[in-house]
């Protein structure tokens, strides 16, 4: 609970960044659960209905990773090689339940070794197809059906109808909030740094829906009427691909001449860019926007009659980015062993190219122990682009 | 109006100093363990070479390993760019650059004088200077013999590790069975050039390709580049000062666009002194 000394806006998002873990432990002291997840496709609408915070579970791009690597291959991929080691150190101890999810291989793999070795008082793992086939629709809102059946049990009380309707509503309101923070990062140079957005959207999954919001809010009202102008860099990118989830890695970029304008990530507009419709049965509306409309590679579009059409298919909306937010440059970042994103490099670099964009591709450690070679890297291509 | 660009590399300072007419002096010295400090001395020496003093010199650029450590410096510019604009003035029909350095290997592809794409092997020794100065040590030859003397070779041994720790190893191990020097050396410059150019093939190799860095003065270590790419490189009389060429041109480049009042405050504030933030 905020009181009068609690710090707002980009300070708040600032403290939260840093301790992730405090709010929810508030929570859970005030007898409230709170509810771990992997990625972007546990609907969080159904935690929020129940009275529980949902809390993405991340990695730390500064802890070395040590005890993950005797249980988990090298070949798996580090975020989430990350996240488990965390959690066998018991950074998630706080968590009374866990939501893995097969969001992809990495996540599923990961999601089961979890729960078999991280007891919590309530798991679940939710399968998520791969296509968006109505088949595939059908079976994800089955599997909706399940997850919701398994929160209200933990929880002790059923999900009315009214109340998750409200809850889509707290939701929807909050991703249209992160649009009009997006909004601010149109102008040249953007109002808002890359680095202060990640502190901003990282802070809202780890606090309640409604002080997400005000958070969001806190910060719109503030960066508007900041007094300062930013310096103006070279660079305007569009970051595609695995998430970052530690401005160590965004500083370094915009220490080396870019702007950070607008990600195509999962800590960036992937659960923000569209609003779930109210639908007769509320969860039609949560299993399409889950499945269909969070853009990930992970999720198989269907091809068309073409290469150039496929490719349309596929990458469509970064065109839309690339046009209104006057993007000059795409950094595809790809955690390393991440298949997702890394199969897909070849195509998004030749749609973005096609559109006449530089794309710097690099393969990452994630470890801010392995940053500083990258500097160059930044540095080449903000020249390129300059 | 004289120009400057200052390479500090992880292995050797290179300086040019140059007129729209041409390169007015260069030097090329050891960047020993001191190097934070050496930029200085390695400036004055080529200002000495060019007969001009430090006001002279408008406009200067930074680059390489050590470009921060350069407090004269007026801005720093990647390697990356530099030897692109480097070989992009000596050889304008090249599209693809092969940069073999002390400590890192890159591969840079030019579009119409522009930097397209590049690739760097900065994380490990092998494919880079310091795998030919350990190989070299290992052998007992001196470094700037391992060339000529791989080029006797009638038939070079298989070295086929991509770790530079391994690769000494199998190369002891050729020795103990009797295998001439030359033909391990012969082997060693074409696992090098194996690694070089596997990397490169990443980003594409379009002809024409130009080999720089201290690597490209290698001949044994250009002949198995050339041996397998299939075709012959550009090379540049200096390969080792493509990188300080390229900042000396960008220098000129970024004067002209620097308004005069700013370029008067610019020369005022700098000092031809060691960088500070060590002390």
């Amino acid at each position: 609970m905020t009181t009068a000394s609690e710090p707002k806006g980009l300070a708040r998002a600032s403290k939260v960044y840093r301790n992730r873990a405090y709010r929810a432990r508030e929570w859970k002291a005030e007898g409230k659960k709170v509810m771990g997840y992997f990625c972007c496709y546990p609907p969080l609408e159904l935690m929020t209905a129940l009275d529980m915070l949902p809390f993405r579970i991340l990695g730390d791009m500064d802890e070395s990773i040590s005890v993950g690597d005797g249980y988990l291959p090298t070949v798996m991929c580090i975020f989430y090689r990350s996240c488990f080691d965390l959690g066998m150190k018991g950074r998630y101890d706080f968590l009374d339940g866990f939501i893995g999810a097969h969001a992809c291989d990495g996540a599923e793999r990961t999601a089961l070794i979890w729960t078999h070795y991280i007891k919590s008082p309530c798991n679940f793992h939710l399968d998520i197809p791969h296509t968006s086939h109505v088949a595939a629709r059908d079976f994800f809102k089955e599997q909706l059906i399940h997850l919701k059946e398994t929160l209200e049990s933990f929880a002790g009380s059923t999900i009315g109808e009214a109340r998750l309707r409200d809850a889509i509503a707290l939701h929807n309101r909050q991703r249209g909030l992160v649009r009009d923070l997006y909004e601010l990062r149109k102008p040249d140079p953007p109002l808002l740094t890359g680095s202060e957005a990640l502190q901003v959207l990282i802070a809202t999954m780890c606090l309640p829906v409604q002080e997400g919001s005000t958070l969001l809010e806190e910060v719109i009202a503030e960066v508007k009427t900041r007094r300062e102008t930013p310096e103006k860099k070279i660079g305007r990118l569009l970051i595609w691909g695995s998430l970052i989830d530690n401005t160590a890695l965004t500083g370094l970029m915009e220490e080396s001449g870019l702007h950070i304008v607008v990600e195509d990530t999962a800590i960036g507009v992937r659960p923000f860019r569209h609003d779930i419709e109210q639908t007769q049965d509320p969860l039609d509306g949560l299993a399409r926007h889950y499945l269909e409309e969070v853009k990930c590679p992970r999720t198989f579009v269907e091809t068309g009659a073409s290469y150039g059409e496929d490719l349309e298919n596929r990458f469509h909306y970064l065109r839309e980015f690339a046009t209104h937010w006057k993007v000059n440059g795409v950094y595809a970042n790809i955690i390393r062993n991440c298949d997702i994103h890394g199969y897909e490099v070849p195509a998004v670099r030749d749609y973005l190219e096609g559109l006449g964009l530089p794309v710097l591709i690099i393969e990452q450690d994630y470890s801010t122990a392995a940053l500083e070679p990258l500097r160059t890297r930044f540095q080449a291509f903000a020249e390129a682009i300059g | 109006m004289f120009f400057a660009g200052l390479d500090i590399g992880s292995t050797i300072t290179k300086v040019v100093i140059r007129s729209p007419e041409g390169i007015r002096a260069a030097v090329i010295k050891p960047t020993a363990a001191e190097h934070r400090r050496l930029a200085h001395k390695v400036m004055q020496q080529a200002l000495d070479r060019a007969g001009l003093c430090f006001d002279a010199v408008q406009y200067i650029v930074a680059t390489g390993y050590g470009r921060i450590n350069v407090p004269f410096a007026d801005v720093q510019v990647t390697e990356i760019t530099c030897h692109m604009r480097g070989i992009a003035s000596l050889f304008p029909q090249v599209r693809t650059i092969i940069d073999i350095g002390g400590q890192d290997s890159k591969g840079i592809k030019v579009k119409d004088g522009k930097l397209a794409h590049f690739v760097m092997n900065d994380k490990c020794a092998a494919g880079t200077g310091r795998f030919l100065e350990i190989m070299a040590r290992a052998l007992g030859v001196e470094l700037e013999r391992i060339g000529p003397l791989s080029l006797q070779s009638r038939r070079p041994a298989e070295v086929s590790s991509i770790c530079t720790v391994f690769a000494e190893q199998e190369a002891l191990l050729r020795l103990s069975e009797g295998a001439g020097i030359e033909d391990i050396l012969a082997g060693i410059h074409r696992a090098a050039a194996h690694r070089i150019c596997s990397m490169v093939e990443r980003i594409h190799v379009d002809r024409e390709v130009a080999l720089t860095g201290g690597g490209a003065k290698n001949a044994g270590l250009r002949k198995a580049v050339e041996d397998r790419l299939g075709f012959p490189v550009c090379l540049a009389p200096e390969p080792l000062l493509t990188g300080a060429l390229g900042a000396a041109l960008i220098a000129e480049e970024r004067s002209a666009r620097a308004g005069s009042r700013d370029m008067r405050e610019r020369q005022r504030r700098r000092r031809l002194e060691a960088v500070t933030f060590f002390d």
